[in-house]
């Protein structure tokens, strides 16, 4: 039985992606685009060469912070939509630290990532104390908290550490930028450190006592409290650390791949984080893939965008439908009359003893 | 500072407040619909982008606006059929499809968008609803040109605040539609349709929504620009939070926002040295400190956000 539903776990995901990329082809006739020719530009745009697949993996990275956001936070039972205010704040942490401090190097490199993480850790508690002490609702407080931190953001590069007469900040001193693998493979080592983090949040979650408690509390914070559980303590520490691994991915952006602050600065990755943590179950090594997945049809979109004239927003469409799919799918499994059905036509050996 | 205590000034400020709370009172009516039959939609933000473009396209082509709300109206309900169907009949966890719905609608609306104008850059310029002056009250002095002298919809949003106020307390409908959001399977062995009532509740929904989404780009802007919602589904979820369920509460908090939103726009004008982001907080501000003073525990409806599984025991 446990493994049946391990294997729907991951066939719905996988199914939803396919259905997804059917429709997306159904649309592409409608346009009059041949959809094979449209995904074979897609896929040759995401893969085609070394440096593109390197540049699909640099797409992905912060995606897979906010994702991870989302699972790390959801598994616990609240919901996180601050990802994408995480994030900002965190570069915005790192740029002041870098153009003010004067520290370079690995060492600059390593404290701007660490007080990158620790913004977007403050700023991730703030729903978290406010959801504890005074029973708000965490979600709304963090939306309202992303739309705060983006026009601090503005702020900051239109004012505080705006570079001459453009809207944007200074660039970061070269010697604090993220090193990449190779010349023909361009990846900065922040993937790494985001796909450690998935790794390592997987091993936490499934194989931790702490993270046993965190699900548990996710599951029946009830059951959880009479159990002896601290509930609060562990859902402010899960709002501490989903904030500090957002910020930490809007600071590795910042220095391996955006090198300055300006308007559209991580605009949407909270809410994709969001969706990719979903499709994947909330599964920190699954959002890893799945972001990866949302990188290949970013990157692709643009070469469908310049190769046939396809508008970009169709991968948008692709994207959401993805994440409509895959959830009306699990709640599928989940329906009594569905769950009858499987144990009495594919189970019947589990349902007799 | 002179200008602060002119009565022109606030006038115009009391003016804008009204006209801004108008798409927030719509949204959160719709959320007040919604969670009364135990549907907590996250989604509005998503519902009011799509109502947007819709509303403008159709006014756009058919240079009517009245055509363009209600096409905003139909469009909403459209998107919300989605979550109906997906957290009704499916029983999928509310919170994930409003999100899903966050995600899908605004990028279909940017699709449609984009294939409808594609060979243009410039802002396309839709149309725009037209004051309707009430007759002999309009020509009441300072309180004429505040209240009687609105474009329709505004009329219309806030005729439905004791609308709802009475269906709810003193229709029969209204405590069946209530009774579903409370305590579901009471519900249906009083000989309540709750699944309907819920889809019902949803089409209200996404009706209120998709005319607030179209008010914004048919009655204040008149142009269609991406994220044009700009939080305000979810600033009108915490209008309900904060005006306990009830219309008349719902009212008054989206009056407060819409000040506050009404003043940042005032303020911009009035120093324009002061960087214009740090006026822009303000409403996102507001919201939550209000929520943090005034908030409160549950209170809600008692069923809200639980899915209902009908043949469960």
């Amino acid at each position: 039985m446990k493994q049946r539903e391990n294997l729907m776990k991951v066939i719905v995901p996988v199914l939803s992606i396919l259905v997804a990329f059917i429709i997306g082809g159904i649309i592409m006739i409608c346009l009059g685009k041949n959809p094979f020719q449209a995904y074979g530009f897609l896929f040759s745009g995401a893969f085609g060469s070394s440096r593109k697949i390197a540049q699909t993996l640099v797409i992905a990275c912060p995606l897979i912070f906010t994702g991870l956001t989302a699972a790390f936070s959801y598994k616990c039972g609240v919901f996180n939509l601050g990802g994408e205010g995480q994030f900002v704040m965190g570069a915005v942490a790192s740029i002041f630290f870098v153009t003010k401090s004067g520290i370079g190097g690995i060492a600059g490199i390593l404290l701007s990532l660490l007080i990158g993480a620790a913004a977007g850790a403050v700023w991730g508690a703030i729903p978290g104390i406010l959801k504890i002490t005074r029973g708000l609702n965490e979600m709304i407080v963090s939306i309202m908290l992303n739309y705060v931190a983006t026009l601090f953001m503005g702020y900051v590069y239109t004012t505080l550490l705006r570079d001459g007469s453009v809207p944007q900040t200074f660039a970061i001193p070269d010697s604090t930028k993220l090193a990449v693998v190779s010349k023909s493979f361009p990846v900065h080592w922040g993937v790494w450190v985001a796909l450690f983090l998935a790794v390592a949040g997987y091993y936490f979650l499934f194989y931790t006592s702490k993270g046993f408690k965190l699900r548990a509390v996710g599951l029946n914070s009830t059951a959880a409290f009479f159990n002896g559980f601290p509930v609060n303590r562990y859902v402010l520490f899960s709002f501490i650390a989903s904030g500090a691994v957002a910020g930490l991915g809007g600071s590795v952006e910042l220095h391996g791949k955006q090198l300055r602050l300006m308007g559209g600065f991580g605009q949407g990755y909270g809410f994709d984080g969001v969706a990719i943590a979903l499709i994947a179950q909330l599964n920190p090594i699954g959002t890893a893939a799945v972001a990866f997945i949302f990188a290949v049809l970013r990157k692709g979109a643009s070469t469908l965008q310049t190769g046939m004239q396809i508008p970009t927003a169709v991968v948008d469409i692709i994207q959401a439908l993805v994440i409509i799919f895959a959830v009306a799918g699990t709640a599928l499994l989940k329906l009594p009359a569905i769950r009858q059905y499987i144990n009495s036509h594919m189970g019947k050996k589990e349902v007799t003893n | 500072m002179n200008a602060f205590f002119n009565m022109n000034f606030l006038t115009e400020l009391l003016l804008s407040t009204i006209r801004m709370a108008t798409p927030i009172l719509f949204v959160a009516l719709a959320e007040t619909y919604s969670e009364r039959a135990g549907l907590v939609n996250i989604g509005l933000d998503g519902i009011m982008s799509f109502g947007a473009l819709i509303g403008f396209l159709i006014g756009y082509k058919t240079g009517s606006p009245t055509t363009g709300i209600l096409a905003g109206a139909l469009s909403g309900v459209a998107i919300n059929m989605i979550y109906a169907f997906c957290t009704i009949r499916l029983c999928a966890p509310q919170i994930v499809y409003g999100m899903a719905i966050n995600i899908f609608a605004p990028a279909l609306a940017s699709f449609i968008y984009r294939l409808s104008f594609s060979d243009t850059s410039t802002l396309i310029q839709g149309v725009s609803m037209k004051a309707m002056p009430i007759p002999v009250l309009c020509n009441i002095p300072v309180l004429g040109p505040l209240f009687f002298n609105h474009i329709p919809l505004v009329y219309m949003a806030y005729l439905l605040v004791p609308a709802t106020a009475v269906f709810f307390n003193s229709t029969k409908a209204g405590l069946n539609f209530k009774a579903v959001g409370e305590f579901p399977k009471a519900a249906e062995t009083l000989g309540i349709n709750v699944v309907l009532q819920k889809y019902i509740a949803c089409v209200i929904c996404g009706a209120l929504a998709g005319i607030g989404g179209a008010y914004l780009t048919i009655c204040y802007t008149s142009t269609y620009s991406e994220g044009i919602v700009a939080g305000r589904g979810f600033i009108a979820l915490s209008a309900v939070i904060f005006g306990r369920w009830m219309p008349s509460g719902v009212m008054l908090a989206c009056l407060l926002f819409g000040f506050c939103d009404a003043l940042q726009i005032r303020l911009q004008l009035l120093s324009p040295s002061t960087p214009y982001q740090l006026l822009q907080m303000i409403p996102y501000l507001c919201t939550l400190f209000v929520l943090a003073f005034f908030g409160i525990r549950k209170s809600g409806p008692k069923a809200n956000g639980q899915p209902y599984y009908r043949e469960e025991r």
